[in-house]
């Protein structure tokens, strides 16, 4: 009997107990384990899906069968992919350039205290809020060789009399493409750094005038620091927007003419008209790594700037 | 006098009629048409076209069907733009309706993989009811030997031209040759009225170009439709006739990046005078320009050195195989083949015929010289990709826009014609090379 009682109290003493700090973990993982779950499923399935089937000879109607590489060497081979990469990489530089210079001069100038400036921002945005489709399709009306806006002005004002076909030519195809996504985008590196330049204490620029730094010093010294993390998060998250994006190029050129203008996502959007779904997810995927290391990038410069 | 001398004109003509009815109403017993389920469902896909009247003259002839036969149908209205995309969800989430309607390339990658039913009965019963199909319809529409879809229109593309301009030039006929429509635009080019109104862009209007080539010699793919065949002499001729156009400035500016709506709003804003076209841009000035309506006439596409390419394109009504109710489905195909419904859908949407006694409908009588055109298309027209083999591949190509493309090498990247021919080869024979 004693030995049972003693038998009974030492499995209650070993019995392994959990912490209070494990408890509070398990917890925690409880908590979190549905949206892991539904990210998994809403992000992480589609994305492996996606991979999987650029590997696959996949058609509208039928699963296919794995393919190996077949659907990347068919890519590598073609001219248009070739063009793609270059095309993507030319305007998401070119764009997001001219998007910081646009964005951070307006952004600076509207800092200012001047009057009718709150009118001055809501204007800015405009092109932000308009939606992508009315955007580019009046900038197409506005590169029409005949009755296009910038033809007529050119005309007016006497510096050309021909007729200059902005989108059919190599030449002024992919610069017009820049020029409008410039357009549609600045408003959103505009506000950026407005936001930005509003977090700097007043003070900081009174010290430095009192030091006697002149404008481009103040810049260096007190407003660039200031905005760098939000410009740095701002150029990567528009780098993946604008390489993603479709409506710009399709809806002025088709990516064309010839593959003067052809990006990634118009030539995704080819495979999938043909029904080719492997073939589109391929393209989709060769996109995968570059886009991988800006998302990542992205990410810890947030996380850096928030604990900064 | 005998009881035959009884008989009045009168009682011969009723007792005609008596026959003939008990013959119709016999012909219909023979038929068998499908058994519907009252009490059932049938969701059907319609392609959405731009004229709101035939949407709804199909919605509404289908919800009536429905009602009529105690079946509950729910009409979904497809941008025709996204069908592929649809579709291809709605396969992979098990999700199809019980009917939609299709055009053919579609309809030939999904019958390959299996995904619709046979419809042969009902496409012979329609047929037997209707005076047979028209036979380009019943050629373009029979894929190996059977059939998986009934054709409900035909859509292709016409010759528009600028009668107005070019009667006062000395030219009161349609050019019956690309090379006679060449020598026209010369006559009458003005700018900004540049006379040649056709794509070269990655669009669909530009693969009417593979008409061009196609009526010049030039083939896409050899006779088994497998081998590339574009590196040629014929197509070496059209380029020619092509880039002699170009040089001369007969293409408005703008062609080579034009997108599906570039001769539309060209033609209507008056700066072309040749365009190929459905008859979209006519039926829209009809409304909006009257004068352009007028001054516009609609004849076949010009021929080459080897005759008029002119590929009719059905459009057709299919059943996938996961159907809950496909009797139901071919009961409804065979009621909108009637011409009480045909002859309300056809007066707004631009399609031609597909059945004989169609044509004897008052919208084809020639009031409408829209209407006049489609039925001269689908009489006179081509089965699609002829003379090459209509396949999976060919349609690859012709959705990839490689023959524009190599235009676009001519005439914007300035490549002699051997480099872009090369090019374009080895897209093809690649393409070609996806489906063996």
């Amino acid at each position: 009997m004693s030995v049972t009682t003693h038998g009974a109290v030492a499995a209650s003493v070993k019995r392994p107990r959990l912490s209070a700090t494990a408890q509070h973990a398990l917890f925690a993982y409880g908590l979190v384990v549905p949206t892991v779950l539904l990210l998994l499923g809403l992000i992480g399935y589609p994305f492996l899906y996606a991979i999987f089937i650029s590997f696959t000879n996949r058609v509208v109607g039928n699963a296919g069968h794995f393919v190996g590489l077949a659907n990347f060497r068919f890519l590598v081979n073609s001219p248009d992919f070739r063009a793609s990469v270059w095309n993507t990489i030319t305007i998401v530089v070119v764009s997001d350039a001219a998007k910081l210079a646009i964005g951070l001069s307006l952004a600076l100038l509207v800092n200012q205290r001047l009057p009718g400036r709150g009118i001055f921002r809501s204007i800015l945005m405009l092109p932000w809020a308009m939606p992508a489709f009315v955007v580019f399709l009046t900038w197409r009306v506005i590169y029409q060789p005949i009755g296009g806006g910038l033809n007529l002005i050119l005309t007016g004002a006497g510096l050309y009399s021909g007729y200059i076909d902005w989108l059919g030519e190599r030449a002024t195809a992919l610069p017009a493409v820049i020029v409008a996504t410039v357009w549609r985008g600045f408003p959103f590196w505009f506000i950026s750094i407005l936001a930005a330049l509003q977090t700097i204490p007043g003070e900081q620029y009174e010290a430095a005038r009192v030091d006697g730094a002149n404008a481009w010093q103040r810049f260096r010294a007190v407003t660039f620091p200031g905005i760098r993390q939000v410009v740095i998060i701002t150029t990567l998250l528009s780098s993946i927007w604008t390489a993603n994006s479709f409506e710009n190029v399709w809806l002025l050129t088709q990516g064309g003419p010839s593959d003067s203008t052809m990006v990634f996502p118009v030539l995704a959007y080819f495979g999938m008209q043909t029904m080719q779904l492997g073939q589109a997810a391929a393209v989709s995927v060769t996109m995968l790594p570059v886009l991988a290391i800006l998302v990542f990038a992205a990410t810890a410069m947030a996380q850096r700037g928030a604990e900064d | 006098m005998s009881r035959a001398s009884s008989w009045t004109r009168r009682h011969i003509l009723g007792a005609s009629a008596g026959a003939a009815a008990l013959a119709i109403g016999a012909r219909h017993g023979a038929l068998a048409a499908p058994a519907v389920q009252k009490g059932s469902t049938l969701t059907y896909w319609g392609g959405l076209i731009f004229s709101d009247q035939a949407n709804k003259t199909l919605t509404d002839a289908i919800n009536k069907w429905g009602a009529d036969h105690g079946v509950r149908t729910e009409v979904v209205m497809i941008n025709q733009n996204d069908t592929v995309q649809k579709v291809s969800a709605a396969i992979a989430s098990g999700t199809m309706p019980d009917a939609l309607d299709v055009g053919l390339d579609l309809l030939i990658v999904l019958a390959r993989q299996g995904v619709f039913l046979p419809v042969d009965d009902t496409y012979n019963a329609i047929g037997k009811d209707h005076g047979g199909w028209l036979p380009p319809v019943d050629k373009a529409s029979n894929l190996n030997g059977g059939r998986f879809g009934i054709p409900f229109g035909i859509s292709g593309n016409m010759l528009l031209r600028r009668n107005d301009v070019l009667s006062k030039a000395g030219f009161p006929n349609a050019p019956t040759t690309w090379a006679e429509l060449v020598t026209q635009s010369e006559k009458i080019v003005k700018p900004p009225f540049f006379p040649m109104g056709f794509c070269l862009g990655n669009a669909g209007d530009g693969n009417t170009q593979v008409n061009v080539l196609q009526s010049y010699g030039g083939r896409i793919a050899d006779d088994s439709g497998k081998e590339a065949a574009i590196k040629s002499d014929a197509t070496r001729a059209y380029l020619t006739w092509l880039k002699d156009a170009y040089d001369k400035k007969l293409f408005p500016p703008g062609v080579t990046a034009w997108d599906g709506a570039g001769d539309n709003n060209a033609y209507a804003a008056g700066t072309i005078a040749f365009a190929a076209n459905t008859g979209s841009v006519g039926i829209a000035a009809r409304k909006d320009d009257p004068d352009l309506y007028q001054g516009t006439l609609y004849s076949a596409l010009p021929g080459g050195p080897k005759g008029v390419i002119s590929p009719i394109g059905p459009q057709l009504r299919s059943i996938p195989k996961t159907s809950k109710n496909p009797d139901g489905a071919k009961a409804l195909f065979e009621y909108l083949a009637q011409p009480g419904y045909t002859g309300a859908y056809y007066a707004n949407a631009i399609y031609g015929p597909v059945l004989a006694n169609e044509e004897q409908l008052s919208v084809f009588g020639g009031k409408d010289p829209i209407l006049a055109g489609l039925l001269d298309l689908v009489k006179k027209g081509t089965a699609p990709g002829f003379p090459d083999v209509y396949n999976a591949a060919y349609a690859d190509v012709m959705n990839s826009f490689l023959i524009p493309k190599m235009i676009q090498r001519v005439v914007v990247d300035h490549w002699d014609f051997d480099r872009a021919m090369d090019e374009t080869q080895a897209q093809i024979q690649a393409t070609y090379n996806k489906y063996t």
